[in-house]
């Protein structure tokens, strides 16, 4: 779905915080608005690990059946949400339209958000593949 | 002269209930009702209505060795039967739980015997014979110091209290041990600590509201009511600190 293609620069990335953990339906509403907006390249979601089995204890091996980890549906695309999201980071293709796209994520944001959330400018995450990735074959 | 025993300083919300829950002559106002069944399927250590395991005879067979502390403390119920110890864990959100893990460490050992218990950044952990600890954790989700919201049973992966809260104001789990009823406005336990799942949902009642938990929290914070803010606490905390670090490695200067 993102373009994973490397740059030799650092792009800008928006980051969306909100004041609570998002639903998997929220995130999904969010997601397919701030998709198709132009400029951006990429986006990334952070958040707390939802794990499908517990994994230790005495209650190991019983499925843990979150209802925020499911599928959702992206422009078409489906994808599994592994997490309760807690931030998005939307890479913006051009430092130039950075205040363009932020408006436009700002306005989305205040109409797909039943609460407060915040936004910032900057570049959270490595924007060229590291020797790890080269050894994992990602990229 | 006689010690009057003291609890907390400061004049502020947060230290005047501290003192209240540390305090075992106050008696804590009960909020909601669940049956002990219930609690026992929460806890996850017996079947309900099965025998108490023992890990020794009952102390009224006489095969404890002569020994004066023996005859200095009465054992509780759970002691005198001989049974297992077993647990209870519960992790408080950062977001206005009515307590506090450490709070909850000095209320336990002001208000009950019996019990060892332990601090961590998130999570208290009691640990006591099987039959009164049962009974102390009927209590303990009964009382005003747990909130459905923002209060967790949990015996492992306690992971959320710093989380920010969900779309619902619940805390965050990751194995999900409750979740929120809309049509009922409740939240309901539908697994016990340790994420195995329960046979019928146990509701624990209508989370409190941001307003009332405020009025009830033990915890200071920045956008409540600041530490700092309360000069007694302050100066207490200081003074700890200032006499732990100088006995740790200069004690002939500590001068009071």
């Amino acid at each position: 779905m993102s373009d994973i293609s490397t740059e030799p620069v650092p792009l800008p990335e928006i980051m969306i915080f909100p004041k609570r953990l998002l639903n998997a339906d929220t995130t999904e509403k969010l997601l397919n608005r701030i998709h198709g907006l132009k400029h951006v390249r990429q986006i990334n979601l952070h958040g707390e690990s939802l794990p499908v089995v517990v994994n230790y204890g005495p209650g190991k091996g019983h499925k843990v059946d979150h209802p925020q980890r499911r599928v959702i549906e992206v422009k078409g695309e489906k994808m599994e949400l592994r997490v309760q999201v807690g931030r998005i980071f939307v890479e913006v293709d051009d430092i130039d339209y950075v205040q363009e796209v932020s408006e436009e994520i700002e306005r989305i944001c205040e109409e797909t958000l039943p609460f407060d959330f915040y936004l910032e400018v900057g570049r959270y995450s490595k924007f060229k593949p590291s020797l790890t990735d080269y050894l994992r074959g990602l990229r | 002269m006689a010690y009057k025993r003291q609890f907390y300083p400061g004049k502020s919300l947060p230290a005047k209930n501290r003192r209240r829950f540390m305090d075992p002559t106050v008696e804590m106002k009960k909020l909601r009702e669940v049956a002990m069944e219930d609690v026992v399927k929460i806890l996850g250590h017996r079947t309900p209505g099965s025998e108490y395991m023992s890990t020794h005879p009952p102390l009224e067979e006489g095969t404890e060795p002569d020994c004066p502390i023996r005859q200095m403390v009465t054992p509780l119920e759970g002691a005198k039967a001989g049974d297992r110890i077993r647990y209870v864990q519960f992790t408080d959100s950062v977001y206005f739980a009515p307590i506090a893990p450490y709070v909850r460490a000095w209320m336990y050992l002001s208000r009950w015997r019996g019990i060892d218990t332990g601090t961590l950044s998130g999570r208290q952990i009691i640990e006591m014979r099987e039959r009164d600890l049962e009974k102390l954790a009927k209590n303990l989700i009964e009382n005003e110091t747990f909130d459905p919201a923002k209060t967790g049973i949990r015996g492992a992966t306690v992971h959320g209290h710093a989380c920010r809260l969900d779309e619902n104001g619940l805390m965050f789990d990751a194995w999900q041990r409750y979740e929120w009823n809309a049509a009922k406005g409740e939240v309901e336990y539908t697994k016990d600590q340790v994420g195995i799942p329960l046979d019928v949902r146990v509701s624990v009642g209508k989370p409190a509201s941001d307003d009332d938990l405020r009025a009830r929290t033990t915890i200071f914070r920045a956008d409540g009511v600041d530490m700092n803010d309360d000069e007694e606490v302050t100066n207490v905390n200081l003074r700890i600190h200032k006499l732990r670090t100088l006995s740790g490695f200069q004690p002939w200067k500590v001068k009071e």
